[in-house]
């Protein structure tokens, strides 16, 4: 990429008044000797051509790289070939290469939040993202707060951002926010997430010591005080779904039950994972019908399509124990069982080509289509509070 | 007197392009745990790393349960290309009876498939990522593909398309009622070599199963040669249990292409 940079203002400098580069093509030439350096100069010197030497040898049996404007390409090669003079083409199209260069960096720009260099269209370490935290609080004091609700295992902090108003951009935002803050837990697991960067990309757990055990880490997917130890679960420390020594054993889940037991009033609670391209509700813990199920099940088959509606992405809908499996101990069974009636789990793209391993293009067209989802709930939400 | 067993049959119909009612204990899950077994076993069966196909949707099915023997799904479904290509809409239609015996792996299959490529177009794919395949330097360096970001190097493409095809062996035999398998990353290259012409490739897959979340690496050693029935061997390395980690074994060679590709 630096070297393109490099090559544009190389351009820019050595020819003046020539700003489109089509069919002008980069002609690597091998001198060999005195005899061949000469020819070569000839060539350059020549007016009919007008070439351009970029790089020029300082030594014998080095490359020079001259740029050849596309109506000289044919004479140049027969010229060379006449000569004996050994080449090959670095660069066919040079306009090509800048236009796509143009175009890349603006895709980066469009994937920047104006302001700082956070790129949303990449993945990044845990300090990065708490950092962009940080910046949107400190860019936005009256929108915005990062809030700290304790420490994982290994005493990383746990922030939330608390969004309570907003900047009058988008109008159902804004109602939302007239009625309700939202609270955003971007990383729930910080130390299975630097793990995952630092040893091991395929680890799930948290990483807390099981005494007795070489096994690391609780599945604090299945730690939550909802049927805890039930079904869909493992008492095996060696296993990914191992449900840990008891119900909120593992710090980082009972930080987000404390944190909502102290506030009091949430109405929504919606838990975000990959892969499988699900939108599910309670119960995992059992087949028997949630009370409100009718009703949960309309909100998500709406925000399913809305979510849809962006690229075609297709999600299912139903409760967890019967689109996944039985899972208790789970985050949303917790969240209704506590009287938080809407309660929903995204499994996020794709539904398997990538599974766990998603391409980082596809960030941002998955945060566009869930926003839509997400968006569609709280309107919920919002006009059915209780 | 004759005493008949009754067949509990628990029967769930699924119309086409929607959710419709969910008996209680079924659902769509297990619809899409056979549409995934069907189609591991088709791509292992088509031999064809160029012609592999994913599930898109289920479209409809009915599955009747016996508690003592297992498992009965018939279904229809349509599938997409794994290797999207610009501008091809190839949406494939499938059919298929999946048994799956009672907690055993290995479900029996039968299932046919719209003509998707034309067989002439799939030999003319498959040797020509047999020849991009003999191309590749040193391949035994690569580690983890995709990489954490999912990205996968454009040259590299067809080592991968190779791995899924053995991985599909494996997938298979392995899913049961209640698992079902994805293909995570081929985390590392043992061996590529051309053996008579074929191509001798041993290597480690990640195999994600989803109802216990684990992560299993299975070692596999393929041979293929475009047009000749695939060779599979594996052993994947099982969770580890206070009694001691186990391994599982298998191995086959696929019968010759059938009539109904």
């Amino acid at each position: 990429m630096r070297w393109l940079l490099l090559v544009a203002t190389l351009i820019g400098s050595s020819i003046c008044g020539r700003e489109k580069f089509l069919g002008d093509q980069v002609f690597r030439i091998n001198v060999r000797n005195g005899d061949e350096i000469s020819k070569l100069s000839w060539l350059v010197n020549s007016d009919n051509f007008k070439l351009n030497v970029w790089k020029s040898p300082s030594t014998f049996g080095r490359p020079v790289d001259v740029l050849v404007p596309s109506v000289s390409v044919q004479s140049v090669k027969s010229f060379l070939a006449s000569q004996g003079l050994e080449y090959s083409v670095t660069i066919e199209d040079l306009q090509a290469l800048l236009d796509n260069e143009d175009e890349e960096m603006q895709q980066n720009e469009g994937q920047e939040r104006s302001g700082s260099d956070f790129n949303y269209g990449a993945y990044h370490s845990l300090e990065a993202i708490y950092h962009e935290m940080d910046s949107i609080a400190t860019d936005f004091p009256d929108l915005a707060s990062r809030v700290k609700i304790g420490c994982s295992f290994e005493k990383r902090p746990m922030y939330v951002l608390k969004i309570a108003s907003d900047y009058q951009k988008d109008p159902a935002l804004t109602s939302i926010l007239e009625k309700m803050d939202i609270f955003l837990l971007p990383v729930a697991n910080p130390d299975g997430y630097v793990y995952t960067q630092t040893h091991n990309r395929m680890w799930r757990k948290t990483r807390s010591f099981n005494p007795g055990s070489p096994c690391v880490g609780t599945d604090p997917n299945r730690n939550w005080n909802a049927s805890f130890a039930g079904q869909g679960t493992s008492a095996n420390p060696c296993s990914e779904v191992y449900h840990g020594p008891h119900a909120n054993s593992e710090v980082e889940v009972k930080s987000v039950v404390d944190f909502i037991q102290n506030h009091g009033n949430f109405k929504c609670f919606i838990d975000l994972h990959s892969y499988s391209q699900l939108l599910m509700y309670p119960y995992g813990y059992t087949v028997k019908k949630a009370r409100d199920a009718d009703e949960l099940d309309e909100v998500a088959q709406r925000a399913a399509k809305a979510l849809a509606s962006v690229s075609g992405t297709e999600y299912q809908v139903g409760p967890t124990c019967t689109t996944v499996y039985p899972a208790s101990g789970s985050s949303i069974d917790w969240a209704y069982d506590n009287g938080i009636k809407y309660a929903f789990t995204f499994e996020l793209r794709d539904t398997g080509h990538y599974g766990f391993l998603l391409p980082a293009n596809q960030i941002i067209p998955t945060a566009e289509e869930t926003w839509l989802g997400l968006k569609t709930i709280m309107e919920h939400v919002r006009d059915h509070l209780y | 007197m004759l005493l008949l067993l009754a067949q509990e049959a628990v029967a769930l119909a699924v119309p086409a392009g929607a959710g419709g009612p969910v008996d209680a204990g079924l659902g769509r899950g297990l619809l899409q745990q056979a549409a995934q077994a069907a189609l591991h076993f088709f791509n292992f069966r088509a031999g064809s790393p160029s012609a592999l196909r994913v599930l898109a949707s289920v479209q409809e099915g009915r599955a009747w349960v016996n508690p003592e023997k297992g498992c009965k799904v018939e279904l229809v479904f349509s599938t997409e290309r794994y290797n999207p290509q610009k501008g091809e809409e190839h949406l494939g239609k499938c059919s298929a009876q999946v048994f799956f015996k009672n907690q055993k792996p290995r479900p029996a299959i039968n299932v046919t498939c719209t003509r998707l490529t034309e067989k002439k177009k799939r030999q003319q794919e498959d040797y020509l990522l047999y020849k991009q395949m003999k191309q590749l330097k040193n391949p035994l360096d690569v580690v983890s593909i995709p990489d954490s970001h999912g990205h996968i190097d454009p040259s590299l493409r067809p080592m991968w398309d190779l791995a899924f095809l053995g991985s599909s062996y494996v997938m298979w035999e392995k899913t049961t009622q209640f698992s079902r398998y994805n293909l995570a990353q081929l985390s590392s290259v043992k061996q590529w070599k051309t053996h008579e012409g074929a191509i001798d490739f041993d290597y480690t897959v990640l195999l994600h199963e989803f109802s216990t979340q684990e992560i299993i690496p299975c070692r596999i050693h393929l041979v293929w040669y475009p047009g000749k029935p695939l060779k599979v061997k594996y052993i994947c390395q099982e969770l580890q249990t206070p009694e001691g980690s186990g391994t599982e074994e298998g191995s086959a060679v696929a019968p010759a292409q059938l009539s109904n590709f």
